[in-house]
């Protein structure tokens, strides 16, 4: 589950959001653990999960906050969206009906997470090639034309799954270098709207700091 | 002792024969409820719960017997007492919607019963044992009279050699063994006094099964405490007729609605929900099994508008499901070949665990509904309760920003099943069934003891991170029935000296 490694120089929340059955959990679960379940349960609410990776030689550990599916649970997920930094929409390429809903997902997002919140749209189960509903070009315009990234990957046979956490991260960690950069001199204490993120010291004892933007 | 214990159900069961004497059936055919009790005796108990049980290899008829229900807590007698007359109490203030439910039940048994009565299956089913009766519904069936006797007719005689040991000295975990299987033993006859009828007392039912139902009496016993069996052991038959019919009829009137536009996301979501629902149990893998599953919510969700089919749900049918399919067979449940049963075993089953779902869900259909308002206010009371009764693990989880929705909710969705072996689930809903509001209160004093027993372990951990990995994944793989026995007793503790002094120990 994670690193061990209780040390980190950024540490960022993300959350997994998408229809019912896309495969969100074992996204999660071959990014953290590099695992793939075929019958893993249904997520309850939400489940966590963390992991560090490397960035410009800072670590990196996210937060990942996996949702439910189920449109019932919204009342109760949406309460994870705040201080999320990041979000992957996720979508099963094999039914195109998890493609159409992304726009409520996005409406989701607009209604309950910061508006800086990076969204990358993520086609997954992309190994169930003779089954595709939802065409990549497609995808991509759509991807394009509401300012997300965009990936597809398979947490089954692992393809790009490595990438588009690391592409989200890597995002994240620009932008808030940037504003770093930005604001300083007081880049320990940013004075504009980052509450979200936390920028973390390299050493171990601000470990609790850290830990605020949790709620 | 099994010769002296032997000699009791002997007893008992001719007591019971006299009951049912009806002088149309042939002798063998009246005895057969108590057949099939001596042969499942703790000799060839083969519960959901046998890899947690203690096998001894000395005791043959010992093998898959689970530590004996009730165990932990009348292990101290004057414990035991106070909590049993607290209880009786308890339950007398509380004797309400069950018995409504059987008055209305009653009723149309009356109507129903003189025209059914007349069957020999109903004398059958007297005993209070489904099984039998529905085993002889299939006999009839099939017109060849004898096709229930050798089932059990070998069974009851192998038990003659199991049961019977032999006069050598044991080693004193032997003795001990014995001593269980007693208490077992006596625990049966009990359950099977009072649920032979001719009316069974729920008030007392429900005392006995707080601490454990015996395997071979739980379905009849559950059925009987979710107000879906009647207590007048004449109606029961009838009543079990017609509902199954009844729930025969909703599938041939609705199921076919499943592909239209209003009800296609409800039974997507239940498709998409049922091969994830224990997939680690070879049982719930089979297409048979998957199917009923899907029936069974479908119908259930589209008469349920309010609510719906939520995630979850799904997990709820699975221990009526194993319970109700225990009563056709004596092997391992889980991983049971469900195309040995027949169409019509697999039938009632599946109507009886829709029935059972529904009383269940009617309890606590506010946990489902828009929002979850059930849910949520369950863990606020959670919250609060940890507060005056654990105030230092409680102090460290919100030090740590730790939130009581963050890990609390699915135990109150999927009220612990994901969080216990299924073979524990079972043995708490020996308790939630006997609770008045077992499953829409008790829980949430069962959820704070299940937290508090980990309070020290999670105390351990002093970050964010590892504190809610540890809390969405305790340590339960290893329970047995006993862990489950200490949680409902400690749940009882806290909810006498709390739940009904809500400023008891309150902060502030």
């Amino acid at each position: 589950m994670g690193t061990k490694d209780d040390e980190y120089d950024y540490l960022f929340k993300v959350v997994l959001i998408g229809d019912s059955g896309v495969g969100k959990s074992n996204l999660l679960s071959r990014f953290t653990r590099n695992e793939f379940n075929l019958e893993s349960k249904s997520t309850i609410g939400v489940e966590f999960a963390t992991r560090s990776i490397q960035v410009d030689n800072k670590t990196i550990k996210a937060q990942i906050w996996d949702t439910a599916g189920q449109e019932r649970y919204r009342a109760i997920t949406s309460a994870y969206y705040r201080g999320a930094v990041g979000a992957l929409l996720v979508y099963d390429i094999a039914k195109h009906l998890t493609y159409e809903n992304v726009e409520r997902w996005l409406k989701e997002l607009r209604d309950h997470a910061d508006s800086n919140i990076v969204i990358m749209l993520v086609g997954n189960k992309s190994d169930l090639r003779h089954l595709r509903a939802v065409p990549t070009d497609e995808a991509k315009a759509f991807a394009e034309k509401n300012s997300l990234s965009f990936i597809e990957t398979s947490a089954l046979d692992s393809t790009n799954v490595e990438q588009a956490f690391q592409n989200i991260l890597t995002e994240i960690y620009h932008i808030v270098s940037q504003k770093q950069i930005s604001d300083t001199p007081s880049s320990n204490h940013p004075s504009n709207n980052v509450q979200t993120i936390h920028v973390a010291p390299t050493t171990d004892s601000d470990k609790k700091k850290v830990n605020c933007c949790n709620a | 002792m099994s010769d002296a214990a032997k000699n009791r159900v002997l007893v008992l069961g001719a007591q019971f024969n006299r009951v049912e004497k009806s002088g149309t059936l042939p002798v063998q055919e009246k005895k057969s409820f108590w057949k099939r009790n001596t042969n499942k005796l703790p000799g060839s108990i083969k519960a959901v719960q046998s890899k947690g049980s203690q096998d001894h290899p000395t005791s043959p008829s010992s093998s898959g017997s689970p530590s004996p229900p009730g165990n932990t807590i009348s292990s101290n007698p004057e414990k035991m007492r106070g909590k049993i007359q607290s209880f009786e109490d308890y339950t007398s203030k509380t004797h309400d919607a069950w018995c409504e439910d059987d008055d209305d039940v009653e009723k149309v048994g009356e109507r129903v019963g003189s025209v059914i009565i007349q069957e020999p299956t109903v004398k059958v089913i007297r005993g209070g044992d489904i099984r039998t009766g529905i085993l002889s519904r299939m006999k009839k069936k099939h017109n060849h009279a004898n096709d229930v006797r050798p089932r059990q007719a070998p069974s009851s005689s192998n038990k003659e050699h199991t049961v019977q040991p032999k006069p050598l000295p044991l080693p004193p975990h032997a003795e001990i063994q014995l001593e269980l299987q007693e208490q077992e033993m006596l625990k049966l006859e009990r359950f099977g006094k009072i649920l032979a009828g001719p009316t069974t007392d729920l008030v007392i039912l429900r005392q006995y099964s707080w601490s454990g139902i015996p395997a071979q009496v739980r379905p009849t016993t559950w059925q009987l405490l979710s107000g879906y069996l009647p207590v007048n052991i004449d109606r029961r038959q009838s009543v079990l007729d017609r509902k199954r019919q009844e729930y025969y009829n909703l599938l041939k009137q609705y199921y076919d609605t499943r592909h239209e536009d209003i009800h296609q996301d409800t039974f997507r979501q239940i498709h998409i929900d049922i091969p994830r629902t224990n997939p680690l149990i070879p049982l719930f893998q089979q297409p048979a099994v998957q199917e009923t599953f899907e029936r069974i919510l479908y119908i259930w969700a589209i008469r349920h508008p309010a609510s719906g089919y939520v995630q979850g749900i799904n997990d709820l049918v699975t221990p009526f499901f194993v319970v109700f399919l225990s009563a056709f067979t004596d092997g391992e449940l889980e991983t049971y070949d469900v195309s040995k049963l027949s169409k019509d075993a697999l039938n009632t089953i599946e109507a009886d665990s829709f029935w059972c779902l529904g009383k269940l869900l009617d309890g606590i259909q506010d946990n489902y509904t828009f929002a979850q308002p059930g849910i949520q206010h369950k863990i606020h009371a959670l919250k609060d309760l940890i507060q005056r009764v654990d105030a230092p693990l409680h102090h460290h989880l919100i030090k740590h920003n730790v939130e009581y929705l963050q890990f609390s909710f699915r135990w109150m969705n999927n009220l612990l099943m994901r969080e216990l072996p299924l073979r524990c689930t079972i043995r708490l809903w020996d308790t939630y069934l006997s609770e008045a509001e077992g499953f829409s209160k008790f829980h949430l004093y069962v959820c704070a003891a299940f937290l508090m027993k980990y309070s020290e372990r999670i105390r351990e951990e002093s970050d964010f991170q590892s504190l809610l990995i540890l809390l969405q994944n305790l340590p339960t793989g290893n329970w047995g029935y006993k862990d489950v026995e200490l949680l409902v007793a400690e749940a009882f503790k806290l909810k006498s000296l709390f739940g009904e002094a809500p400023k008891h120990l309150q902060s502030r």
